[in-house]
């Protein structure tokens, strides 16, 4: 009996050090893989029904979430500061562990708001302004921006427009977009088409060439006027987004004006020049890759599009991901960082048709898990390098 | 008052507007209707403006307002889109479904009033909500595009658009004022307390007005689509907006409707309402400027019919 119960005795024990053993080692195992827990996202949006802002949800709710343990929540339809300072309340309310942002109403409020709270913060598709970027690149919890500098912005406008200044083009029509809303993108892409009216007509406007046009727009109350440049004439303009009649009446009225033969937006300019286009007017546009912009391009009725591609804010997801992992990614005096990406180019339906491909794909999009799992935990060299290698060309090596 | 006094006092505000668009263009250097695009923009924008108006009259008349007509619209113009796209129709039966679909939507919105009853504009917000998000959905948030699609494109023609105008007016003056239906809706109007003790079935005549008015936004939506070859979405009330470009027609109109049918009064209204439209096109005005003498107008116009008594005895004293 008493070796029964010495045999019984003896069995409990090792199986009670092997429970615990197990149970130690899992522990261990749960806190050590940071992977092993769902990390929650929230996204800060502005817009929510672009083609632009869909492609780019879809990239993280289609790919990057069925790829990586994560989950995203995203904003209502921000239009000010005060909504986004409720949407980051609601976030860590929500237990989000970072923020990529979208919403530019108050960066530095967000910023600030995110730092005091301990939580991360990226901005997609966007950059702080310098004086922004000395003030917050030290922060903890802000882990950097990644999106098309107004430098960028403003050559896109000048590569499209020498596009077909190159070709022989002179008459020129514009649409403005959000410009007369002192949106900076749309300010820069505009005056960025102006520089290159006022090189090859060798002229200025109103005593502006060059960056000297952003100004000059400016001081306009965000307005483009007509008027010749050099050579180079500048026919008619369209500004705003008011969707009444009136507003497709000019719109119909700078796409039929015979003294106009290229049609040039700095976005949505599908939306606002494709239907009133005649046959054999020329129209150049800046905003993404969508069904729709193809079937343009096929049809011939858009001819240049620089676009944005839908993964370009997979770098700046790794990056944030990598700083909740524990691996902040930091400059070498270890700073946020701040890198620019540009857009994709597309002057034919065939390349275009490429870049959709890839662009709207779910399953292989241009930057994969596998490609984005070499950023977490990278260098800051090895990040910047990865991030500036964007071309479509250099994303498929 | 004779009947030619009347008509010429009819005729008066939308002659005025004319006159002052005209100094204002010509002062400016620039003629007010140049080429047929100018025509085409005034008569699109005057029909739609109309089918706007009528469709918000019908039930602000009667003390609902409807917030939704605008997503009725959008709704209405998605489903007969995504349909003529896909099974290459004709523009008129894209018309024609748009119109049954707007027609089916105010129904709908009616049924939910008279059911749940809760405030019209409660009731409107939420339908307004609904179909936005409706429409969102179905296109996957990315709206219709069909501005490569010549055969929908060709429809917005000045005799295509004169014809829905005409079609929608004698429409309304035909239901409104020569059936059952009108005295019934006119005597709601006027008291619906005493007009519901004499027999009168307030919510049919409700429901009918929820379904006359979706059917005009369906028509709408359409002529909005065909315009510029796509439709972009809206949501949070984002379809809210083509509402408020009805009411100084609507105001204009019934002014008018004092000395001829009030139907044609706001059709006088939408002409005034292009009129200013094409002035703005034509001197490229800033959405600011816009904005802000359109406010201007409206304003001025509610004062003047505020104290048009007071007027009428200062003039008569001096």
């Amino acid at each position: 009996m008493k070796l029964i119960k010495k045999f019984l005795v003896m069995q409990l024990s090792l199986l009670m050090a092997i429970c615990l053993s197990a149970c130690s080692s899992g522990g261990g195992s749960s806190a050590e893989d940071p992977t092993a827990k769902t990390v929650k996202i929230g996204v800060l949006v502005s817009d929510t029904t672009s083609a632009e802002a869909l492609s780019f949800r879809s990239y993280y709710e289609n790919y990057i979430k069925s790829v990586y343990n994560v989950d995203f929540m995203y904003s209502d339809e921000l239009k000010d500061a005060a909504a986004e300072q409720s949407a980051i309340d609601n976030f860590i309310a929500n237990n989000c562990q970072a923020i990529i942002s979208f919403a530019s109403a108050d960066r530095p409020a967000q910023i600030e708001k995110c730092e005091t709270e301990g939580i991360y913060y990226a901005v997609a598709t966007g950059t702080l302004t310098d004086e922004q970027y000395e003030q917050f690149k030290s922060y903890k919890y802000y882990v950097g921006a990644i999106g098309p500098d107004l430098a960028i912005e403003y050559q896109a406008g000048y590569d499209m427009a020498k596009f077909y200044l190159d070709q022989g083009y002179t008459k020129f029509g514009m649409f403005t977009g959000a410009s007369v809303y002192f949106t900076e993108m749309h300010i820069y892409r505009a005056a960025g088409m102006i520089a290159a009216m006022c090189e090859a007509g060798n002229g200025d406007y109103e005593g502006a060439k060059g960056m000297d046009i952003v100004g000059k727009i400016m001081s306009e109350g965000g307005n483009v006027n007509t008027g010749k440049i050099g050579s180079v004439e500048l026919n008619g303009v369209v500004a705003g987004y008011d969707f009444d009649d009136a507003w497709f009446g000019k719109l119909a009225a700078v796409a039929n004006d015979p003294n106009v033969e290229v049609l040039l937006a700095v976005g949505s300019g599908q939306t606002a020049f494709a239907g009133f286009k005649p046959e054999g007017k020329m129209l150049g546009d800046i905003d993404c890759y969508t069904a729709d912009s193809v079937g343009l391009m096929k049809a011939g009725t858009l001819n240049y599009l620089a676009g944005k591609f839908s993964a370009s804010i997979g770098p700046i997801f790794a990056a944030t991901l990598s700083a909740v992992y524990g691996k902040p990614i930091r400059t070498a005096d270890g700073n946020a960082f701040a890198l620019s990406q540009g857009y994709w180019i597309a002057t034919d339906a065939e390349t275009a048709e490429k870049y959709f491909e890839v662009d709207s794909s779910t399953t292989a999009p241009a930057y994969t898990k596998e490609k984005l799992d070499t950023l977490i935990g990278a260098s800051y060299d090895d990040f910047a390098k990865f991030v500036s290698a964007y071309s479509f060309e250099d994303i498929q090596k | 008052m004779e009947k030619g006094k009347k008509i010429l006092s009819a005729a008066a505000l939308p002659v005025i507007v004319l006159a002052v668009c005209l100094l204002i263009t010509s002062v400016n250097g620039i003629t007010l209707f140049d080429s047929q695009l100018s025509w085409i923009t005034f008569t699109r924008a005057a029909v739609n403006v109309l089918l706007v108006t009528y469709a918000l009259s019908i039930n602000l008349n009667s003390g609902r307002f409807d917030f939704s007509i605008g997503s009725t619209a959008l709704l209405s113009s998605v489903i007969s889109a995504m349909i003529a796209t896909k099974y290459n129709l004709s523009p008129v039966l894209m018309l024609m479904i748009s119109v049954v679909t707007g027609g089916l939507l105010g129904l709908l919105s009616g049924f939910v009033y008279v059911t749940v009853k809760l405030p019209p504009i409660i009731v409107s917000l939420a339908m307004a909500l609904f179909y936005e998000g409706m429409a969102f959905t179905l296109t996957g948030g990315h709206g219709v595009s069909f501005a490569s699609n010549a055969a929908l494109m060709e429809f917005g023609t000045i005799p295509n658009f004169l014809i829905i105008a005409a079609i929608a007016a004698v429409m309304m003056i035909a239901v409104f004022d020569h059936t059952k239906f009108g005295y019934e809706y006119k005597a709601l109007v006027s008291g619906q307390k005493v007009a519901v003790n004499t027999g009168i079935r307030e919510v049919p005549n409700a429901l009918i007005c929820y379904l006359i008015a979706g059917l005009l936004m369906g028509a709408q939506g359409f002529i909005s689509a065909t315009s510029n070859g796509s439709i972009t979405m809206s949501l949070n009330f984002g379809s809210i907006s083509p509402m408020f470009m009805a009411f100084l027609p609507m105001f204009v109109g019934g002014f008018i409707g004092r000395f001829i049918n009030d139907k044609f009064g706001y059709l006088l209204g939408a002409v005034c309402s292009a009129l200013i439209s094409l002035v703005y096109v034509r001197m490229n005005a800033a959405s600011s400027t816009q904005q802000i003498v359109s406010a201007l107008l409206m304003v001025s116009f509610l004062i003047y019919l505020n104290n048009e008594g007071k007027l009428k005895h200062l003039l008569k004293r001096s």
